[in-house]
C-alpha cells in the first residue's frame, strides 16, 4: 500500500513530452500544432499552446528544441558513459559543458519544466518532499525537481554543485539534505556575501579549487581549447542577449513577453551552445522585424512592467500572454536580468577569471547574496526600471524566498522615492495552488488600473535617501 | 542569577556596567566571538526576544515568511528596546538575520555598526579569511571605542571566557546526572542571563548559582530524558513545558545552549590568539548553517545524546526558518536510522496560541517513548 | 464485573465521555463544547452520569477516569480526571482495542480527522504510539473546511458525501488554500456545473490534505478513519482509492474513539496495578 502519487521521474516524464517535440519540423502549421496539442492532457496542453502563439512561435519553437537537445544530452549521458551533475540556477553551467565527460542539468530549470510541461506540474513531487518530513516553508524552486530525485525512481545525478552557500540558505540546505539521502558528492562553492577585494578573492580561490575538484571527480583535465570554442560561442550569446535587451527599450515593446522566460533556461542550461546561439538569434530577428512593424499584441501599450524577482512559471499563457493582451509588457524579471561580459579568450586563466566575474553577477548571487541584499537589489531594480523605461515594478513574493521578502520594504521605499509604484504580490512562483493565477490577475489588473495606466513615471519622486549602510559610525 | 534577570533586557548588571561609563555592543549569532569585543573594552550583548509576541512594526518590515524569532527581535529594536546599545554587530548567521540587520539599519540605524563576514565552510582559506575578518573587526572596535585589540588583551579575554566555558560545562554535567542536579530550564535561563552580563559577573554568579544547585536535595529520577536540539530558542517556556510534561532535558545542541562551548582551543593558541579564534568558530561550530559539517554534527548529537543517556531527541525549529527546519528533518532521518526516537517540532515563536499544540506532540512523544506523566 | 474506567474527550467542536466495564463501552455521551472546558467536561460527565445510573451504576464507581483532547489538563486540573493523556495516543489505543471483529488487534494506522485538526497515528503490534503526524494550522485539512463548503453548495454535512458519490466528471479544484477553493466553488456554481461534481471536487480536495498528513508517517495495514470526517463516504471512498486499500470499520461511532481509547487506557493501567498487587 503505498501513499506516494509519484509514479513516474519528472525527468522521465519530461523527456516524454519533449519526445513529441523531437519531431517537429521547421515552424509548424496551425494544424500541427493543433495536432501536436491535441496528444497532450490539460495542462501541458494549456501552457505550450503559448509558445505557439503566432507573434512568439519562431522563438517557442526554437527554444523548446534547445530545451529539448538539453535533456536528451543528459538522457543519453550515462549511456555514453558521462557524470550527469545537477547544477542550481546561480552557477554557469559552461564550466560543466566544457568537459566531455560531463552534462549539467539545472535543477529550478527541470521544475519549470514540470510547472509548465506536466499535468498536475510538480505538485506530486512537492508532496514527495513533504511525505519525508520537508517542512513547507522550503523553496519549491528546487524541491519539486529534488523530491522528484529523491523518489527513487527518476535520474540521480552523479554529483551535485552547491553553489547557494551564503546567498541563499533555502537552496543549499535542500541541495545538502539530498546530497546526503542518496549518498552523492556535493561540490560546494560558497558566494561570499562581501563585495571587497577580499571577498571576490576567497571566491576566486573557491571557484578555481571546484575546477581542480571536477577535474578529479571526473578524471579530466579542463582542455583549455574547448573551453576556448565554448566561451566564444557565450561571448556569442553575450552579444545577442545584449542586442534583445537593447530591443526592449522601444515604445511599444517589440519583445514579446514570455521571451523572457526562454531567456532563464538560455543562460542556466546551455550558455555557449550552438542551440543558445540559434534561439537567441530568433528571438533578436523576430523582435527586430516586430519593432520595424511596430508589432504589439494588443491595440496599445498601456504599462510596461520590470518583475523585481522571480515570475510565475505556471499558466504560462495566463501569465504572459494574457499581460500583453490587457497591454502590459514585462520587461524583464532578475532571472534574465543576468548581465552578462563578454570573457578575455586569451588564457586558461583570462577565460577563468571571466567565468568567475560571470558566477560572481549571476541572478539571486548578486543581490541576496551581496554584502547588502537591499542595496544591491535596490540597485539593480532602479538600474532596469531606468534602463528599460518601466513604469512599475513588480514583486512575485514567492513565498519561499525569505531574502526578498525580508527586504521588499526596502526596495518598496526605495521606489516610492524615485515615484515608481511597486506591486507585492503573493503566491509560489512554481505550484498553483498556493495562488491561483485568476487571483494574482485581478491584483494586477487593479494595480495597472489604479496606479499606472495614463500616469508620468517619476511623479512624486523624491530624492534617494542617503542609506547608512556603510560600517563605522551612521 | 534568575530567569528574570534574563527577561530584564537592559536593567540590573547591564545598567550597573553602564552607569559606570561601559559600552555595550549587540550582536545576534552565535558565530560571534564575543572575547574580541571584550577584549576591546565593550560589553557584548546578545540580541534576543525572549519570546516577544508582538511583531506588527516588525511585520511591515519583514515579511510573515520570515522567521519569528528575527521578526520578534526587530520588532523590540523598533520599538527602542535595544536603544542602550552603543552598536551593533551583524553576523551573517542566516538570511534572516541578514534581513533583520538591514531593516534595522534602514530604520534605526546604530550609533555604530560593522558587519563580519563568517565563512559558511571551514578550508584553510576561509580560515585566513575569518582570521582577515576578526582584525578588521578589532580595528573597527578600536575606532568606535578608543581601545587597541592587543593580542595580550585578546589573550585575557578568551582566558576570562574558556573560565565561563568551564564552568558551563559543569553546569552541563549536573544536567546529565542520572538524576540532574538542574533542570533543562534551569541551564538556559543561566546561559540567557549570561549573554547580557559582563563576564567578570556572569563567572561569578554562574559559579554561585552552580554551587546552589549542587548542594540542594537531588531530585527524583526523570521519568524520560531528552536532548533537544535546534534553532534560536530563547524562551525557557518552551523547555519548561517539555519538562512539566515529564521529559527532562538533559542535554542540548541549542544556539543559546551548547552549541557556544563545543569545542577546545587548539594547543598553543595563545601563539595566535587570533587565529585561534577563527579556528574555534569555523571547526567548534555545530551551528547547520556550516555547510559539509552534518557528519561531524550528526556525531556530536548521537555522542552527546549517548553520553546522556537520553531516551529520545526533540529537534525545533522556528517555522520559516529553512537552516533548522531542513536540517532537523536530516537529522531525523539519520538518528531514527540508528533507533534513536525522534520528535521534530515546528514553532510559531512567540505565539502562546501554539504552546497548546506542542505540548500536545510532545506529550504524545514522551507516551511514545514510555514516559508521559 | 470488571472494573470500570471512564474517558473524557474534550475537544475544540465536541465532547464525548464513555465508560467501560472491562472493554465493554456500557454508556457513552456526547455534547457540543462550551466556552470553558472544565464546564465542558462538567455537562458530558452529567450526561454520562444519567445513562449510568440507568443502568444501576454510578461514576464514582469507576477505577481510572482519563482525560484527552484540547481540554484535558483544565479537566485534570479540576479533578475530574486522575490523569491525562494525548489525543494522539487515546485515538491509537481506541482503535487498536476497538470492539469489531475486525479490527481486533490488526489495526495499525488511524487517521483522525476532526472539526480543527487532522492526524495520523502509527501503532505497533501491541497498540503502542509508534509515529504520528498532525495539522492543526491548515483549515483545508480538517473538517472545518467541509463545513464552509457544504454553505457555499446549500447542503448539510451529511447531505455532502452522498451527493458527491453521484458525480460523473469531478472537478478539480486549483488551490490548496480553503479560501480560494471556495471561491472556485462558487464560479463552478455560477456556471452551472453539476452540485455532485463540484461535491466531489471538494472531498478529493479534503482526501489530497489527508493524504499529505499520511505521507509523513507512512501506512501500514490495517487503516482505519476517525472523527466527524470519517462519516462522509466520499471523502473515505477517495481516501481508500489513493492508498488502494479499504479501510476497516471499527464498530464504534468514529466521534467516541477518543474517548473510548482513554477508557481503554485507563482499563489497562488497572490490570496492570492489579497484577502488581
Amino acid at each position: 500500500m503505498g501513499t506516494t502519487d509519484v509514479r513516474a521521474g519528472l525527468f522521465e516524464r519530461a523527456v516524454g513530452l519533449f519526445g513529441l517535440i523531437d519531431g517537429m519540423r521547421g515552424v509548424p502549421s496551425d494544424e500541427s500544432i493543433e495536432g501536436l496539442l491535441r496528444l497532450l492532457p490539460p495542462d501541458p496542453r494549456r501552457n505550450l499552446a503559448a509558445f505557439f502563439e503566432p507573434h512568439v512561435r519562431e522563438a517557442g519553437v526554437s527554444f523548446l528544441r534547445m530545451v529539448k537537445d538539453w535533456m536528451f544530452h543528459a538522457r543519453d549521458a550515462r549511456a555514453a558513459g558521462r557524470k550527469v551533475i545537477l547544477v542550481p540556477f546561480n552557477f554557469p553551467p559552461e564550466l560543466v559543458l566544457a568537459f566531455d565527460n560531463a552534462v549539467p542539468l539545472t535543477s529550478e530549470v527541470l521544475t519549470t519544466i514540470a510547472a509548465v510541461g506536466l499535468e498536475g506540474g510538480g505538485e506530486r513531487y512537492w508532496e514527495h518532499m513533504m511525505g519525508l518530513g520537508l517542512p513547507d516553508h522550503i523553496c519549491s524552486a528546487n524541491s519539486v525537481e529534488l523530491g522528484s530525485v529523491l523518489s527513487g525512481i527518476d535520474l540521480v545525478p552523479d554529483a551535485i554543485i552547491s553553489a547557494a552557500p551564503g546567498g541563499c540558505d533555502a537552496n543549499s540546505k535542500i541541495h545538502e539534505l539530498v546530497s546526503r539521502v542518496l549518498g552523492i558528492p556535493q561540490l560546494l562553492i560558497e558566494k561570499p556575501v562581501d563585495d571587497s577585494p577580499e571577498g571576490h578573492a576567497l571566491y576566486d580561490v573557491y571557484f578555481r579549487q571546484l575546477i581542480e575538484r571536477l577535474e578529479d571527480f571526473l578524471d579530466e583535465r579542463l582542455d583549455e581549447d574547448k573551453l576556448r570554442r565554448l566561451l566564444a560561442r557565450a561571448n556569442r550569446c553575450t552579444e545577442l542577449y545584449w542586442e534583445l535587451y537593447e530591443l526592449h527599450k522601444p515604445r511599444p515593446c517589440p519583445v514579446p513577453n514570455i521571451y523572457n522566460l526562454f531567456l532563464a533556461p538560455v543562460r542556466f542550461c546551455l550558455w555557449g551552445s550552438d542551440q543558445a546561439i540559434e534561439t537567441l538569434e530568433t528571438m533578436v530577428r523576430t523582435s527586430r522585424r516586430r519593432l520595424e512593424e511596430r508589432a504589439y499584441p494588443a491595440p496599445v501599450e498601456r504599462a510596461r512592467a520590470l518583475w523585481a524577482y522571480t515570475s510565475y512559471y505556471f499558466d504560462v499563457n495566463e501569465l504572459h500572454g494574457w499581460m500583453e493582451r490587457q497591454g502590459y509588457t514585462f520587461l524583464a524579471d532578475v532571472l534574465d536580468l543576468y548581465h552578462p561580459r563578454p570573457i578575455d579568450l586569451r588564457s586558461r586563466d583570462s577565460m577563468i577569471d571571466g567565468m568567475i566575474a560571470a558566477a560572481w553577477s549571476y541572478p539571486m548571487n548578486r543581490q541576496m547574496g551581496a554584502s547588502s541584499m537591499s542595496g544591491a537589489w535596490v540597485r539593480d531594480v532602479a538600474h532596469g526600471v531606468r534602463d528599460l523605461d518601466a513604469d512599475c515594478v513588480i514583486f512575485c513574493g514567492h513565498d519561499a524566498c525569505k531574502q526578498s521578502w525580508s527586504v521588499v520594504s526596502i526596495l518598496g521605499d526605495e521606489l516610492e522615492r524615485m515615484g515608481v509604484p511597486l506591486l507585492v504580490l503573493h503566491g509560489d512562483s512554481w505550484l498553483k495552488t498556493v495562488t491561483p493565477i485568476a487571483v494574482l490577475q485581478e491584483e494586477i489588473t487593479a494595480f495597472m488600473e489604479t496606479r499606472v495606466v495614463g500616469r508620468r513615471r517619476g511623479a512624486g519622486r523624491r530624492r534617494l535617501r542617503r542609506r547608512s549602510t556603510t560600517e563605522g559610525s551612521s | 542569577m534568575s530567569e528574570s534577570m534574563g527577561r530584564d533586557l537592559a536593567g540590573g548588571h547591564l545598567r550597573t556596567w553602564r552607569d559606570g561609563g561601559g559600552r555595550v555592543v549587540g550582536y545576534a549569532c552565535v558565530l560571534t566571538p564575543v572575547e574580541v569585543l571584550d577584549a576591546a573594552g565593550v560589553l557584548p550583548f546578545r540580541v534576543k526576544a525572549l519570546g516577544c509576541s508582538k511583531t506588527d512594526r516588525a511585520d511591515a518590515r519583514l515579511s510573515r515568511f520570515n522567521c519569528g524569532f528575527c521578526r520578534s527581535c526587530l520588532q523590540l529594536a523598533l520599538e527602542g528596546a535595544f536603544d542602550f546599545l552603543d552598536g551593533v554587530i551583524e553576523t551573517n548567521g542566516c538570511d534572516q538575520l541578514r534581513g533583520m540587520f538591514e531593516n534595522w539599519q534602514y530604520v534605526a540605524p546604530a550609533p555604530w555598526f560593522h558587519y563580519l563576514k563568517v565563512p559558511h565552510v571551514v578550508t584553510p582559506e576561509s580560515l585566513d579569511y575569518l582570521e582577515h575578518e576578526l582584525r578588521r573587526l578589532a580595528a573597527a572596535l578600536e575606532r568606535g571605542f578608543g581601545a587597541a585589540v592587543t593580542d595580550e588583551r585578546l589573550i585575557e579575554a578568551i582566558e576570562r571566557r574558556e573560565r565561563i566555558r568551564a564552568s558551563l560545562g559543569r553546569l552541563a554535567d549536573l544536567r546529565e546526572r542520572p538524576a540532574p542536579a538542574v533542570t533543562g530550564s534551569e541551564a538556559l535561563s543561566e546561559v540567557i542571563a549570561g549573554s547580557a552580563l559582563p563576564p567578570a559577573v556572569f563567572q561569578e554568579l554562574l559559579d554561585e548559582a552552580i554551587d546552589r544547585f549542587e548542594r540542594r536535595p537531588a531530585p527524583p529520577a526523570p521519568a524520560r530524558r531528552l536532548l533537544l536540539g535546534g534553532a534560536a530558542i530563547d524562551d525557557v517556556e518552551l523547555v519548561r513545558d517539555i519538562e512539566s510534561l515529564g521529559g527532562a532535558v538533559v542535554a542540548d545542541t541549542l544556539c543559546f545552549g551548547s552549541r557556544g562551548v563545543s569545542l577546545e582551543l587548539s594547543e598553543g593558541w595563545r601563539d595566535a590568539p587570533v587565529r585561534a579564534l577563527a579556528e574555534r568558530t569555523l571547526r567548534g561550530s555545530t551551528c547547520p548553517r556550516m555547510y559539509d559539517e552534518l557528519p561531524s554534527r550528526l556525531e556530536l548529537v548521537l555522542a552527546t545524546a549517548a553520553r546522556a543517556r537520553v531516551d529520545g531527541v526533540v529537534l525545533v525549529h522556528n517555522k520559516f526558518c529553512d537552516v533548522h527546519g531542513i536540517d532537523n528533518a536530516l537529522l531525523r532521518l539519520e538518528l531514527e536510522k540508528r533507533g534513536v526516537p525522534v520528535l521534530a517540532l515546528e514553532r510559531e515563536y512567540g505565539a502562546a496560541a501554539d504552546r497548546g499544540r506542542l505540548r500536545t506532540r510532545t506529550q504524545a512523544f514522551l507516551e511514545r517513548i514510555g514516559g508521559g506523566r | 464485573m470488571s472494573p470500570i474506567t471512564l474517558g473524557i474527550d474534550v475537544g475544540s467542536l465536541t465532547a464525548e465521555a464513555v465508560a467501560l466495564s472491562g472493554r465493554e463501552l456500557i454508556a457513552s455521551a456526547q455534547v457540543d463544547v462550551l466556552h470553558d472546558p472544565v464546564a465542558t467536561a462538567r455537562r458530558v460527565l452529567s450526561m454520562l452520569d444519567e445513562t449510568l445510573r440507568s443502568v444501576g451504576l454510578d461514576r464514582r464507581q469507576a477505577a481510572r477516569t482519563i482525560a484527552t483532547g484540547y481540554g484535558r489538563e483544565r479537566v485534570c486540573d479540576a479533578r475530574l480526571a486522575d490523569h491525562h493523556v494525548s489525543e494522539i495516543s487515546c485515538h491509537g489505543a481506541g482503535a487498536f482495542h476497538a470492539p469489531s471483529a475486525a479490527a481486533g488487534a490488526g489495526v495499525r494506522t488511524i487517521i483522525d480527522i476532526g472539526g480543527q485538526d487532522a492526524k495520523v497515528i502509527r501503532v505497533n503490534a501491541r497498540g503502542e504510539l509508534s509515529d504520528f503526524s498532525m495539522n492543526d494550522k491548515c483549515a483545508a485539512g480538517a473538517g472545518h473546511f467541509l463545513e464552509l463548503m457544504c454553505r457555499t453548495l446549500g447542503v448539510s454535512l451529511d447531505e455532502l458525501g452522498p451527493l458527491a458519490l453521484g458525480a460523473s466528471h469531478p472537478v478539480e479544484m486549483s488551490s490548496r488554500c480553503s479560501i480560494f477553493i471556495e471561491t472556485e466553488v462558487l464560479h463552478f456554481l455560477q456556471r452551472g456545473f453539476d452540485r455532485r461534481d463540484i461535491a466531489a471536487g471538494v472531498c478529493h480536495a479534503m482526501a489530497d490534505r489527508v493524504l499529505s498528513l499520511v505521507r509523513r508517517v507512512g501506512v501500514a495495514p490495517e487503516v482505519t478513519m476517525t472523527g466527524g470526517v470519517a462519516k462522509n463516504v466520499a471523502v473515505r471512498r477517495e481516501v481508500e482509492r489513493r492508498l488502494g486499500h479499504r479501510m476497516i470499520d471499527l464498530g464504534l461511532d468514529p466521534q467516541l474513539v477518543g474517548a473510548y481509547g482513554a477508557a481503554v487506557l485507563g482499563s489497562l493501567e488497572v490490570a496492570r496495578s492489579g497484577e502488581r498487587r
